[in-house]
């Protein structure tokens, strides 16, 4: 057993298990089942989305998300949890958009003003002058060390879990997480 | 903000704010954690980080979602696919069947010569002749009875045969005189005397063994 895993893990196993039996009870035609996933995973996969860069229109991905996780949800033989199975079709539709975001902004001029409206618009959210900061400096971040950041401090994944949603290994996920709390601690001291 | 030396308890620090951690690992990490500046750093720093990203994150409309989603449809249990393609090769190989024959049993119906041609052909069967040769049709014709409809038309291949002159035919018996007649009739009462399924004469040809090593060896 890994040395850094050991002792984790506790309320991983019972969370795995009620949504083995959600979704067993779905596919027996159960349609509250459905609703239960969503109520238990929905904002992680907001928080994900928000992390990640996603700005506008977060109902729609986790929207999505669920769809495309519920069609295929037959063929999810639990390698995984379905949790981490949802983070990584999520990653998916992002790298989706951004490329076709990317494509629509080869075509127009980038709207520099939008972007600081947002930008202050979020920062009046956060009350907290630490949480500001914070979001600051994980803003400064790759956008890899941003996900598997969002992924262990946001979520409480464990490296292998993380490898799986964002297709890495579990020694590079521990890389990214280290350099990216480096990063964000060297920021905040400035 | 410094780093905790022990990077093993650093490492776990995300599951003890997330309370992943079972009890004897929680205690070992908390007495740490009582000690170390560094650590207590870090833990406030995480709390941070994850109240920040949960209050940047909007609410998900929970219905929204579910409003979109598939149905559940069971999936029928029980159906043996292996089976089945056995059972449909079976019914493909039965319909052809039953194609081929009727095919068969129209084509010999609009052609009755043709029918009655093959019919004779397969219950004919081969009369040897007085004089010691096989005869498949022709002769064998007189010593039958005429066939039992007469609206059938006649064989061919009688008509050829007696065309061949193999045999003597009925527009010629009215010219034959009464010494030609008798030999007629002894010569067809050899052939009923003669019995139709006659052995085959066998030639054995024995070789001398010569060299004195028994047979077989």
């Amino acid at each position: 057993m890994n040395q850094a895993a050991r002792g984790a893990g506790a309320g991983r196993e019972s969370d795995d298990q009620v949504d083995a039996e959600l979704i067993a009870r779905w596919k027996a035609g159960d349609e509250r089942a459905a609703t239960a996933l969503v109520e238990r995973h929905a904002a992680a996969l907001a928080r994900f989305a928000v992390a990640s860069g996603e700005r506008s229109d977060v109902d729609e991905l986790v929207q999505d998300t669920f769809v495309r996780a519920f069609n295929s949800l037959h063929g999810f033989r639990g390698d995984s949890s379905f949790r981490t199975w949802l983070f990584t079709i999520e990653r998916r539709l992002l790298l989706d958009r951004r490329r076709a975001e990317k494509r629509r902004r080869d075509r127009t001029e980038i709207q520099e003003d939008d972007a600081a409206t947002e930008y202050d618009a979020l920062d009046s959210v956060l009350a907290d002058e630490t949480q500001r900061r914070v979001r600051a400096a994980v803003e400064r971040l790759s956008p890899t060390q941003r996900e598997v950041f969002t992924l262990r401090v946001a979520e409480g994944l464990s490296y292998k879990e993380i490898a799986e949603a964002v297709g890495t290994t579990e020694g590079a996920a521990r890389v990214h997480y280290h350099n990216a709390m480096r990063s964000v601690k060297e920021f905040l001291d400035e | 903000m410094n780093d905790c030396m022990n990077a093993e308890i650093r490492d776990q620090l995300p599951e003890l704010v997330h309370d992943r951690l079972d009890a004897a690992r929680r205690a070992e990490i908390l007495s740490h954690v009582e000690a170390c500046a560094e650590c207590r750093d870090e833990i406030e720093l995480l709390r941070a980080a994850r109240a920040m990203f949960e209050a940047q994150t909007p609410r998900v409309d929970v219905c929204y979602v579910v409003n979109a989603l598939p149905l559940a449809k069971p999936r029928p249990v029980g159906v043996q696919r292996g089976r089945a393609v056995w059972t449909d090769w079976r019914i493909a190989a039965a319909i052809t069947l039953l194609v081929a024959g009727g095919s068969s049993v129209a084509v010999l119906r609009r052609d009755p010569g043709t029918a009655m041609a093959l019919r004779q052909t397969v219950q004919t069967p081969p009369v040897r002749r007085a004089d010691g040769r096989s005869d498949s049709s022709g002769s064998s014709a007189q010593a039958r009875p005429a066939p039992a409809a007469p609206s059938e038309p006649t064989p061919r291949a009688l008509v050829a045969t007696d065309a061949q002159g193999s045999g003597i035919g009925a527009s010629r018996l009215g010219d034959l005189t009464e010494q030609q007649l008798e030999a007629l009739l002894g010569e067809i009462d050899q052939l009923q005397a003669t019995p139709v399924t006659d052995p085959e004469p066998v030639s054995l040809h024995v070789r001398e063994n010569t060299s004195g090593a028994p047979e077989g060896a």
